[in-house]
């Protein structure tokens, strides 16, 4: 059983993740963009259109623009799993002793990297309880939601919740962890430390991959192509280009004998 | 599809009331609209406006454009809404037979 | 159909007397089905708006829809998931495998129905993709969904009423050759009477640099629109005409079947051809303007004509125009397909800053804009009730400016829907018109 949650259920969860993403986004753009949808007001470069969607991504300005409070919640959840991942890699490769890098001691660098778990985990655990809460109250949210939705509340709650134990009750032997994780990535995997409540952790962890392409989670890559759909560049007539096909120009054969919708 | 009595035939009408047949048209049809669309009393200038719409319909096979309905009926179009309070293009135009106006209208 | 809709629909001879196939109730589901797959192949759009919500349900209190008539499935991500839970059962794998817990969903008896009822409650605004985080689009989800519908030959009265007018006069209405003829001479003996000037609207004239094209209720109760825009090129001296084969800057198919679509696009392309011009220019229609404008190059394209709405060629010129601004307040209304789907945002302001004492906006404007409600072609009587709570939003905004002159309302079906709306909402002593109206009125142009 434990061999197979750290040695091989790791595998088979990065490969669905990496190969699930790929075949659902390749999917999506194997099928073309037959007419512009270019939600005005729009930009007229390409550097333009790359500031808007990553003026999207970084700030979600258009749910800012909408309700406020879902917004904070909302960009907190992410920035903060953003900083946890970032603090896993870092974290767990230097043994919390990535700060030395810029100058910190190493008995300072630890309890930073420390805090810097804490908060963020706090942060990130708040906004799931603040969501989930949300949905169960907001009543169109709630009768709009899927068992899904609330899955993937409960289940990343439970992934922060064993990392929060981890982080504040309970000692984590580190260099252990990083021996297990090391083993992983040189593909020479070692038996997975014996400390419950990493284990759970660890196979938390490897579900959500495991779920990721089949879920809703693929808004991650669906709002970058989404996102270009909508900031194209609008057509100009007659076409610039002495290629119609080329750009916001392509016109296709949409009624030459084969091809109705 | 619904029906119209008028003098014992049944003239069939649209959901819109509009009559789907314009060569059944005769005045009597126009009495049984009328009721339909509170006309109380058919008077002169009913008949002006109808008639109008007819030689133009039969003429240009369209309804004429409001302004010149007024134009050359010699009436606003706070009258004709008087006379027809549905309106020219709904209330007159079914009491003249004519398709209904439909698009942006 | 199980579930009653709140329109008329268009009877079977009917649909097949335009050319749809009509699909026998034992087939459509079958045939529903392979519409969804042969679309998700050929639109990036269904699939990615569809799989890439998280159900957050920003657009809810955004949707005018949803505000005015309190029904759950007029809020956008509701209205999406009546397909959505369609397309996850049959066209993804956690849909097939997870089923209800995925949020996927058999068709049934009822499917169609909902989505005759309520996709002809969305009035394709995109507002909420303004606010979605990701952007999706719940306007492309109706046209997509009215698409595949129209394809089993499920359409209201009135859409298939304006496709056969559309196919048989090349305009909305159905105004034949002769009384746009007729038509036009009496707006030409209108503006003598005014001007004492001979401004001429000319139809079918060949060699003309200019194509206009304006809304066919232009021709019937909109006249003060045709009317500026008659005097304007009158004054800058334009060689211009109107194609009596395409007197239609409307393009229902963009409402409800993509094929319509191309077919009244290409007539407009062959207009263009034939009467030799190099400057195609589009009247006050909102959505006509987004077919135009965006859809033109995919669906009929290359075409080698230039392509200006008539507000954009208006603020091109707009410094030879010899105007005297008329002493009134008014505010604009921006229609949805102006300011989110066509890049008509400012040129109107401009406009009007040259032609009236007094411009107030508003709120929200531009780009978040409320629909009139009448959007996407939901003008049909029988749905009036709905109607005036799709409007309401918008009665509230106008209500809110205070004092005004004149609403300005750019495009054919807010002229349609608008008047109706603030009546119902106790404001009918408000005038209204379109923006060109405003220019014909302010053109100094008298013979003195």
């Amino acid at each position: 059983m434990l061999f197979f949650i750290g040695q091989v259920l790791p595998y088979i969860a990065a490969a669905v993740f990496v190969i699930g993403t790929c075949l659902r986004v390749a999917v999506w753009l194997k099928a073309p963009v037959p007419f512009p949808l270019t939600l005005f007001p729009a930009a007229n470069t390409n550097t333009g259109r790359m500031l808007l969607i990553g003026r999207e991504i970084l700030f979600f300005d258009s749910l800012r623009r909408g309700d406020k409070w879902l917004w904070l919640w909302a960009w907190l959840l992410h920035i903060s799993l953003v900083f946890i991942i970032i603090g896993h890699i870092a974290g767990i490769y230097y043994l919390t002793k990535q700060f030395t890098l810029i100058g910190f001691s190493a008995e300072t660098s630890s309890v930073l990297s420390g805090w810097l778990g804490t908060i963020f985990g706090m942060v990130f655990l708040a906004a799931l309880l603040v969501l989930f809460y949300r949905r169960l109250t907001i009543p169109e949210v709630k009768r709009l939601s899927d068992p899904a939705d609330y899955f993937i509340l409960g289940l990343l709650l439970a992934i922060v919740v064993t990392g929060m134990y981890m982080r504040l009750a309970s000692d984590v032997d580190l260099p252990a962890v990083r021996a297990f994780m090391a083993g992983l990535f040189t593909l020479h995997p070692v038996p997975i430390p014996k400390h419950w409540v990493f284990i759970s952790h660890f196979a938390l962890v490897n579900i959500l991959l495991l779920y990721f392409p089949f879920s809703k989670l693929i808004h991650m890559v669906g709002i970058i192509i989404n996102r270009a759909m909508i900031t194209e560049l609008p057509p100009v007539y007659p076409p610039r280009r002495v290629n119609p096909t080329q750009g916001s120009n392509r016109s296709i054969s949409l009624g030459e004998g084969g091809c109705r919708l | 599809m619904d029906y119209v009595t008028v003098n014992g035939a049944q003239i069939e009408v649209d959901e819109d009331g509009f009559i789907v047949d314009p060569n059944l048209w005769s005045e009597d049809i126009v009495k049984e609209f009328a009721k339909l669309e509170s006309v109380e009393n058919l008077t002169e200038k009913h008949w002006k406006v109808i008639n109008y719409l007819r030689d133009y319909y039969k003429q240009f096979g369209i309804a004429p454009m409001i302004r010149k309905l007024c134009k050359e009926t010699g009436f606003t179009l706070k009258e004709i809404y008087e006379l027809f309070p549905s309106g020219p293009a709904k209330g007159a135009c079914k009491l003249a037979g004519l398709p209904k106006p439909t698009g942006c209208v | 159909m199980k579930v009653k809709p709140p329109m008329y629909i268009a009877k079977q001879s009917d649909v097949e007397a335009l050319g749809f196939s009509f699909t026998p109730e034992v087939q459509q589901k079958a045939k529903a089905l392979e519409k969804m797959a042969e679309l998700r192949s050929k639109m990036r759009s269904l699939m990615v708006m569809l799989e890439t919500c998280t159900k957050c349900g920003n657009c809810a209190k955004q949707c005018h829809s949803f505000l005015g008539t309190e029904d759950y499935y007029n809020f956008p991500a509701a209205r999406a998931e009546l397909f959505r839970r369609i397309y996850k059962r049959y066209f993804t794998l956690s849909g097939k495998i997870f089923g209800r817990f995925a949020g996927a969903e058999d068709f049934t008896e009822e499917t169609l129905g909902k989505w005759l009822t309520y996709y002809y409650q969305c009035n394709e605004c995109r507002r909420c993709a303004r606010f979605c985080p990701f952007g999706i689009d719940t306007a492309e989800i109706t046209i997509i969904a009215r698409h595949i519908l129209s394809e089993l030959g499920i359409m209201p009265k009135f859409m298939q009423g304006v496709a056969a007018n559309m196919a048989k006069t090349g305009n909305n209405m159905g105004i034949p050759k002769a009384a746009v003829i007729d038509s036009a001479e009496f707006m030409e003996s209108e503006m003598r009477e005014e001007t004492g000037l001979d401004i001429k609207i000319p139809v079918d004239k060949p060699n003309s640099n200019v194509l206009y094209i304006p809304s066919s209720a232009d021709f019937f109760t909109n006249v003060d629109t045709m009317i500026g825009a008659a005097k304007m090129f009158h004054v800058l001296g334009t060689n211009w005409t109107i194609p009596s084969s395409v007197l239609e800057a409307a393009n229902f198919g963009l409402l409800f079947d993509f094929n319509v679509m191309q077919e009244h696009n290409r007539r407009l392309k062959v207009a263009t051809a034939e009467l030799g011009a190099s400057l195609v220019i589009q009247g006050e229609c909102g959505h006509g303007w987004r077919a135009a404008k965006m859809y033109t190059n995919a669906l009929n394209g290359p075409v080698p004509f230039r392509l200006l709405h008539i507000h954009e060629f208006c603020d091109e010129h707009l410094a030879k125009l010899p105007l005297k601004k008329l002493p009134i307040r008014v505010t604009l209304h921006d229609p949805c397909n102006y300011a989110r789907a066509g890049g008509i945002i400012e040129q109107p302001r401009r406009i009007l800053r040259a032609c009236v004492a007094e411009l107030v906006e508003m709120t929200p404007n531009r780009e978040d804009t409320f629909c009139c409600g009448g959007g996407s072609g939901i003008l049909m009587d029988e749905m009036f009730d709905i109607r005036m709570k799709l409007g309401k939003k918008k009665a509230e905004q106008i209500k809110a400016v205070g004092n005004i002159d004149y609403l300005v309302i750019p495009c054919s079906i807010c002229k349609a829907q608008l008047p109706a709306v603030l009546k119902y909402y106790g404001m009918d002593k408000l005038e209204m018109g379109g923006l060109m109206d405003i220019v014909g009125k302010a053109l100094d142009i008298k013979k003195t």
